[in-house]
C-alpha cells in the first residue's frame, strides 16, 4: 500500500541570515528547480517540502525559509526550535552579510538545539564582485564547528548537493541511534513534545 | 492500482465509464475489469469520484460509502488511507480537482461517523491536510485549513494524546505572513488565522493533547496575530464595528483581533505572560511603541478579553518592560507609560489588596529611576509625566478610601529630611511625587475631612508645605486645594480679590465631623499656613497659593468657630507683615493684600454685615491711600508707596473687630488674648516655637506610615506618645467624650502640665536648650509643632477659659450660643 508519498523519515531545516543574501532562492532553487525572478522580501516564515532519497529511503525535507529582517526576528527564533539543520547564509558578495554571522550565531545557540546540524553557506557565487574569500568562510566555519558550502541559487551550483549532504548527514545521525525508537529522542531531543516524528512504517504518525 | 486506473484514465470514452460506474453502485455487481480483485472499500472510494473532476463529487456513491463506514466502522481507517493515498498521488500529478473531491469526501465522513473508530481515520485525515497544506497552490491551503477548522469543531469521544499540532501551528502562523500575489495574499492569511483558532480550540481545554500554552506555540501565534492586526490601519478608526461586518467582508485584522480576544480570554493566570511576553516582543521588535496607537488598541483589546481577576497581570507585565527598557530612549519609555495609563484603569476596577499598592510602588520606582537618570532633559520629564498620568488613572479608579491609602503610600516614598543640602535628584523626586500626589488628590473627592486627612496624612503634608524648596511648597498648596475644595469653589478663589461678594461661591453648612476635625486640626493646620508665609523665599504664586487654601478652609468650614479662629490667624498675619525682620518690603505688601481679602471674605461669608462694612471701609482707605496693600500682589511696587508700620489708620485694627463681632453676638473673647501668632514673636520657623518642645513630645502623635522605614528617619519625636482619649476619633471615642463626665478629661490635662513642669524641672539647661535649639532642629521642632492639635491651642487661654472648655461637651460647639454669658 505504500506509494511515493511515503517517506521515512522527516527533518527539519531552517535557513536563516541576512535579508537579501538569497536564502528564499536557494529554497526555491531546491524545491521548484527554479531561480525566481523578482520575488518580494520573505515575511514572517515561509514553508516548502521537498522528498529526497538516500539510500533507497525517502528522506522529506521540510524547508523553513525565514525573513532576515529583524522585526521578524520573534516568529523567524520560535521555529529554530524544532530545526534539525540550520543553515546559515551570507552573500559571498556582500561582506556586510558576512560580519553579522557572529550576531546570527548567537541567535542560534540561545534558541535552537545544542545538537543542531549547523551548515554555513556563502551564496551567488556566480557573481564576479566576491568580497569574502572562500577560505575566509570556511575558516569561520571550521572555527565555529559548522558545515561549509559555496553555492548559487542563480547557476544551481551546489545547490542540490547542499540539502542532499543535509539529509544524508541526519539519516547517519539517525542510523547512529538506531535502536532508540524515535528520531526526535536520540538525536535532537528538541524541546519535549515539539519535535517532529517520523515513523518508520508507511503508516506515519502525524507529524 | 494500475488496475483501477483503468476504470478511469480513458477520457475519450466517457459514456463507457460513467456505465460502469452506474453498474459499480451495484453491491454485487463488480467493476469491470479490476472488480473482483479489489476490496469494496476501495471500490466504494473509487465510484466516488467522477470522471471530470469539474463535476464535483458523486453524491449518492458518497451515500453508499458512508453508509457503508456507518455500518463497518472497523474499515474507516482504511477508507481513510486510501483517499489519503489517492490524493497525495494527485497532488504530485498536479490533479487538484480530484484532491479536492477526496478532501470533501473525508469531511462528510469525519461528520458522518463519530464513532470511537474515528480515532485512526482522523490520523488519516489530518495526514491529508497536512499533505495538502504543503503544496504550494494556495487553493488547496485554503481547502486544507477549512477542513482542519470542520475536524477542529468535532468532539473526539477519545481524543488521541500521541497526536501533535506542531505543524499545523508552525504552518498555520507561515500562512499568516503571506506574501502571495494579488488576492490570494489575504486569502491565504485569514486560512492561517482560521487555522490558528482552531488549533487553539481543538487543544485548549485537554493540555495532554497538546500544551498549545507553550511558548514554542504562543511565540508563533502571537506575532502572526499581531502581524495581521497591525497590517491595517482600522484600529485607528474609534468605531469600528465588528458585529455588522458580514462574513465574506471579515478580513484579516478583524478576523486576528476576534481570535486574538479569544485566545486572551481563554488563558488562565498561568498561561498570560506566556501571550503577553511575544506581545511584548512583537512590539519591541516592530517598532511599535512610538508612535502607540497600536500598542493602545492591542492592550485594550487583551485588557477587555483577559478574565478580569488577571487583568492586573497584564499591567505588571508592561510595567516590567518598563524596566526592561530602561536604557531605551525616553520617547520609548514614554510612549509605553502612556499605554499603561490607558489601560491602567480597566486594571484598577479589578485590583485588590497588595496588587494596589504593588502596582503604585512599581510605578513611584520607575519615577525614582527616572529622576535618578536623568535630571533634566526634556525628554525624561515627559516620561515622568506620563507615569504620574498612570498613576492618576490608576488612582482614578479605585474607590476613595483606596485613593487615601494611596495618597498615603506616596507620601511615604517621599524623601526627608526636606533640608536645603537636598541633592538636585532628591528634590526632583519630591516635586514629582508631589505632583503624582496632586494628581491623586485630584482625582478623591473629598466628603468629610476627617476621612481626607487622617493625622498620618495631614501631618507629613503640613511639613511638607514648609519644604525649602518654594515650588514644592506651592504643590503642596495645590494638593491641598483639590482635597479642601469640594463645592468647586477654587477656580474664584485663586486670585486674591478684594470683591468678596461679587462671587458666586458655593457655600454649605458645616457638617459635625468637619467641626471636629477642624476644631482637632485646624490648630495644626492654620500653624502650618502661618509658619508658611513666614518663609523669604516665597514668589507671589507661593503667597496667593496660601491665601486660596485659607479661602477655600473659610469657605468650606464656615461656622461660628472657625470665623474667630480664622480672623485670630488674618490678625496674626497682618503683624507678621508688620513685625517680620525677615520678609523683604514686597512680601509685607503682598501679605497686607492678602490679609485684606481675607478679611472681607470671612466677613462676607459669615454674614457679618457690620465687621464687612468696616472690612470695606478700610479697603477703600486703602485703595485711595495705599494700593499697594491691596491685590493684585505685585513682584515690584512704585519706589514711594508707604510701609504699612506708618499707615496704623488703614490695617485692621484688632479691637474694632472685636467691638464688631461682639455687636453681631458673637464671642469675641478668644481674638481679645494673646494671639496664638502673637505680636513681637519672631515665627516659629525663625527658630522660636511657642510650644514647647515637651508639651510636643507629651501629646505629639507619631503615625507610623505603612512601609516607610526609610522615610521616618525625621518625625524622630521620643516614640509613641499616649494620646489624649479624644484624640482618636472613633465612635468608640466619641460616645466616651459625650458620656464621660469632665473631669476625666480634666485629669488628662492636669496630667499633661505636670509632665511639663516636670520637665522643666528635672531637666539640664543645656538639654532645654539643646532640644529647642532653633538651627539644625529647625525642622523637627516646626514638625513638632504642627502635631500639636486642639487641645494646644487652650494652653494660651486664660485659665478661666481653660477649665470652662472642657468642660462643654463637644456636641455642644456646634451651639455657640451657649457660650454666651
Ligand atoms: N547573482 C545571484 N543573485 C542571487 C542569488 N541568490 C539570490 N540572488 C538574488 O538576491 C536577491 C535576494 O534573494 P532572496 O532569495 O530574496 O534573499 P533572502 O532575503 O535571503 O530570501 C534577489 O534579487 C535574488 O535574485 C545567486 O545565487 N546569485
Ligand atoms: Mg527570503
Amino acid at each position: 500500500m505504500c506509494t511515493m508519498e511515503d517517506f521515512k523519515f522527516l527533518f527539519k531545516v531552517v535557513l536563516v541570515g541576512n535579508a537579501g543574501v538569497g536564502k528564499t532562492c536557494l529554497v526555491r532553487r531546491f524545491t521548484q528547480g527554479l531561480f525566481p525572478p523578482g520575488q518580494g522580501a520573505t515575511i514572517g516564515v515561509d514553508f516548502m517540502i521537498k522528498t529526497v532519497e538516500v539510500d533507497n529511503d525517502k528522506v522529506k525535507l521540510q524547508i523553513w525559509d525565514t525573513a532576515g529582517q529583524e522585526r521578524f526576528r520573534s516568529i523567524t527564533q520560535s521555529y529554530y526550535r524544532s530545526a534539525h539543520a540550520l543553515i546559515l547564509v551570507y552573500d559571498i558578495s556582500c561582506q556586510p552579510t558576512f560580519d553579522c554571522l557572529p550576531d546570527w550565531l548567537r541567535e542560534i545557540e540561545e534558541y535552537a538545539s545544542s545538537k543542531v546540524l549547523r551548515i554555513l553557506v556563502g551564496n551567488k557565487i556566480d557573481r564576479e564582485d566576491r568580497e569574502i574569500p572562500t577560505f575566509v568562510g570556511e575558516d569561520f566555519a571550521a572555527r565555529h564547528n559548522m558545515y561549509f558550502l559555496e553555492t548559487s541559487a542563480k547557476e544551481a551550483e551546489n545547490v542540490e548537493k547542499l540539502f542532499m549532504k543535509i539529509a544524508e548527514d541526519l539519516m547517519q545521525v539517525q542510523a547512529k541511534n538506531k535502536d532508540l525508537p524515535r528520531y526526535e529522542s536520540s538525536t535532537t531531543n528538541i524541546s519535549g513534545r515539539t519535535s517532529s516524528v517520523s515513523d518508520s512504517s508507511c503508516c506515519s504518525k502525524l507529524t | 492500482m494500475s488496475l483501477m486506473k483503468c476504470c478511469f484514465d480513458p477520457p475519450e470514452v466517457p459514456d463507457v465509464i460513467e456505465s460502469m460506474v452506474q453498474k459499480c453502485t451495484d453491491p454485487g455487481c463488480c467493476c469491470g475489469c479490476c472488480s473482483a480483485l479489489r476490496p469494496r472499500y476501495k471500490r466504494l472510494v473509487d465510484n466516488i469520484f467522477p470522471i471530470n473532476p469539474q463535476d464535483g463529487l458523486v453524491k449518492s456513491n458518497m451515500e453508499k460509502l458512508t453508509f457503508y463506514s456507518l455500518s463497518s466502522p472497523e474499515k474507516l481507517d482504511r477508507i481513510g488511507e486510501y483517499l489519503f493515498q489517492k490524493a497525495a498521488r494527485d497532488i504530485s500529478r498536479k490533479r487538484y480537482g480530484f484532491v479536492i473531491i477526496a478532501m470533501e469526501a473525508m469531511d462528510q465522513l469525519l461528520v458522518a461517523c463519530h464513532a470511537q473508530t474515528l480515532n485512526l481515520f482522523v490520523e488519516s485525515f489530518l495526514k491529508m491536510v497536512q499533505k495538502l497544506l504543503e503544496s504550494t497552490e494556495p487553493q488547496l491551503q485554503i481547502l486544507a485549513t477549512q477542513s482542519f477548522v470542520r475536524f477542529a469543531n468535532i468532539e473526539e469521544d477519545t481524543p488521541s494524546y500521541h497526536r501533535r499540532y506542531d505543524f499545523f501551528v508552525s504552518k498555520f502562523s507561515a500562512m499568516c505572513h503571506s506574501n502571495e500575489y494579488g488576492e490570494a495574499r489575504d486569502k491565504i492569511r485569514l486560512a492561517g488565522i482560521r487555522g490558528l483558532q482552531a488549533v487553539v480550540r481543538k487543544t485548549v481545554s485537554d493540555d495532554l493533547v497538546e500544551n498549545i500554552w507553550e511558548p514554542v506555540h504562543m511565540d508563533k501565534i502571537v506575532p502572526s496575530l499581531l502581524f495581521n492586526m497591525q497590517d491595517s490601519a482600522f484600529y485607528l478608526k474609534e468605531s469600528y464595528n465588528m458585529e455588522i461586518a458580514p462574513e465574506d467582508q471579515i478580513d484579516p485584522p478583524l478576523l486576528a483581533e476576534t481570535c486574538m480576544r479569544e485566545l486572551v480570554g481563554r488563558a488562565s493566570f498561568g498561561h498570560i505572560r506566556v501571550v503577553l511576553r511575544p506581545v511584548l516582543r512583537h512590539f519591541d521588535l516592530h517598532q511599535l511603541w512610538v508612535p502607540n496607537q497600536f500598542a493602545i488598541h492591542i492592550f485594550r483589546i487583551i485588557m477587555f478579553s483577559i478574565q478580569a481577576q488577571y487583568s492586573y497581570t497584564v499591567v505588571e507585565s508592561l510595567m516590567a518592560h518598563l524596566d526592561e527598557n530602561s536604557k531605551s530612549s525616553p520617547t520609548i519609555r514614554t510612549s509605553i507609560a502612556d499605554v499603561l495609563s490607558k489601560i491602567i484603569a480597566i486594571a484598577a476596577g479589578e485590583s485588590v489588596g497588595p496588587s494596589v499598592l504593588e502596582i503604585i510602588n512599581s510605578l513611584l520606582s520607575h519615577l525614582r529611576d527616572s529622576v535618578r537618570h536623568g535630571l533634566s532633559q526634556t525628554d525624561e520629564k515627559q516620561y515622568q509625566e506620563a507615569l504620574i498620568n498612570a498613576l492618576g488613572e490608576f488612582a482614578n479608579h479605585l474607590p476613595d478610601y483606596q485613593k487615601i491609602e494611596i495618597m498615603m503610600f506616596i507620601m511615604s516614598k517621599i524623601p526627608f529630611p526636606l533640608v536645603d543640602n537636598n541633592t538636585p535628584a532628591d528634590n526632583l523626586l519630591q516635586s514629582i511625587l508631589l505632583k503624582s500626589l496632586l494628581k491623586v488628590g485630584t482625582k478623591y473627592q473629598t466628603i468629610h475631612f476627617n476621612n481626607t486627612f487622617p493625622v498620618s496624612f495631614l501631618e507629613p503634608l503640613l511639613r511638607m508645605s514648609l519644604a525649602p524648596d518654594p515650588d514644592m511648597r506651592l504643590l503642596v498648596q495645590k494638593i491641598l486645594h483639590t482635597l479642601i475644595d469640594r463645592h468647586h469653589n477654587l477656580e474664584q478663589l485663586i486670585k486674591p480679590t478684594i470683591n468678596a461678594g461679587g462671587l458666586a461661591l458655593t457655600l454649605e453648612t458645616s457638617s459635625r465631623p468637619d467641626l471636629i476635625f477642624i476644631n482637632k486640626h485646624g490648630a495644626m493646620l492654620y500653624d502650618a499656613l502661618y509658619t508658611s508665609l513666614q518663609i523669604n523665599t516665597n514668589t507671589i504664586e507661593n503667597i496667593e497659593a496660601i491665601y486660596t487654601t485659607l479661602a477655600l478652609l473659610c469657605v468650606e468650614l464656615a461656622s461660628t468657630e472657625t470665623v474667630i479662629d480664622l480672623l485670630q490667624l488674618v490678625l496674626g498675619i497682618q503683624n507678621l507683615a508688620l513685625t517680620s525682620a525677615d520678609l523683604t518690603n514686597t512680601q509685607k505688601n503682598n501679605l497686607h493684600a492678602i490679609v485684606a481679602c481675607l478679611f472681607v471674605l470671612i466677613s462676607t461669608i459669615a454674614n457679618m454685615n457690620t465687621l464687612t462694612d468696616y472690612a470695606n471701609k478700610v479697603i477703600k482707605a486703602r485703595r485711595k491711600e495705599a494700593p499697594h496693600l491691596l491685590p493684585d500682589l505685585l513682584t515690584q511696587y512704585p519706589a514711594k508707596s508707604e510701609s504699612a508700620n506708618k499707615l496704623p489708620h488703614l490695617l485692621i485694627d484688632q479691637m474694632a473687630v472685636c467691638e464688631y463681632l461682639k455687636s453681631s453676638g458673637f464671642d469675641a473673647t478668644r481674638l481679645m488674648q494673646t494671639s496664638p501668632y502673637g505680636a513681637g514673636r519672631l515665627g516659629a520657623y525663625a527658630g522660636t516655637h511657642r510650644h514647647s518642645w515637651v508639651e510636643v513630645g507629651a501629646r505629639g502623635s507619631i503615625v507610623e506610615i505603612p512601609g516607610t522605614t526609610e522615610v521616618d528617619s525625621v518625625s524622630s519625636s521620643p516614640g509613641v506618645q499616649k494620646k489624649l482619649p479624644e484624640e482618636e476619633l472613633t465612635f468608640e471615642s466619641m460616645k466616651r467624650v459625650l458620656t464621660e463626665p469632665p473631669e476625666i478629661r480634666k485629669e488628662a490635662e492636669a496630667e499633661r502640665r505636670e509632665k511639663l513642669c516636670h520637665t522643666f524641672r528635672t531637666a539640664t539647661f543645656e538639654e532645654l536648650v539643646h532640644r529647642t535649639q532653633p538651627k539644625h532642629d529647625l525642622l523637627q521642632n516646626k514638625l513638632n509643632e504642627i502635631f500639636k492639635s486642639l487641645s494646644s491651642t487652650e494652653t494660651h487661654q486664660s485659665p478661666s477659659q481653660m477649665d470652662k472648655k472642657p468642660s462643654i461637651p463637644v456636641y455642644e460647639q456646634n451651639f455657640p450660643e451657649l457660650f454666651l454669658y
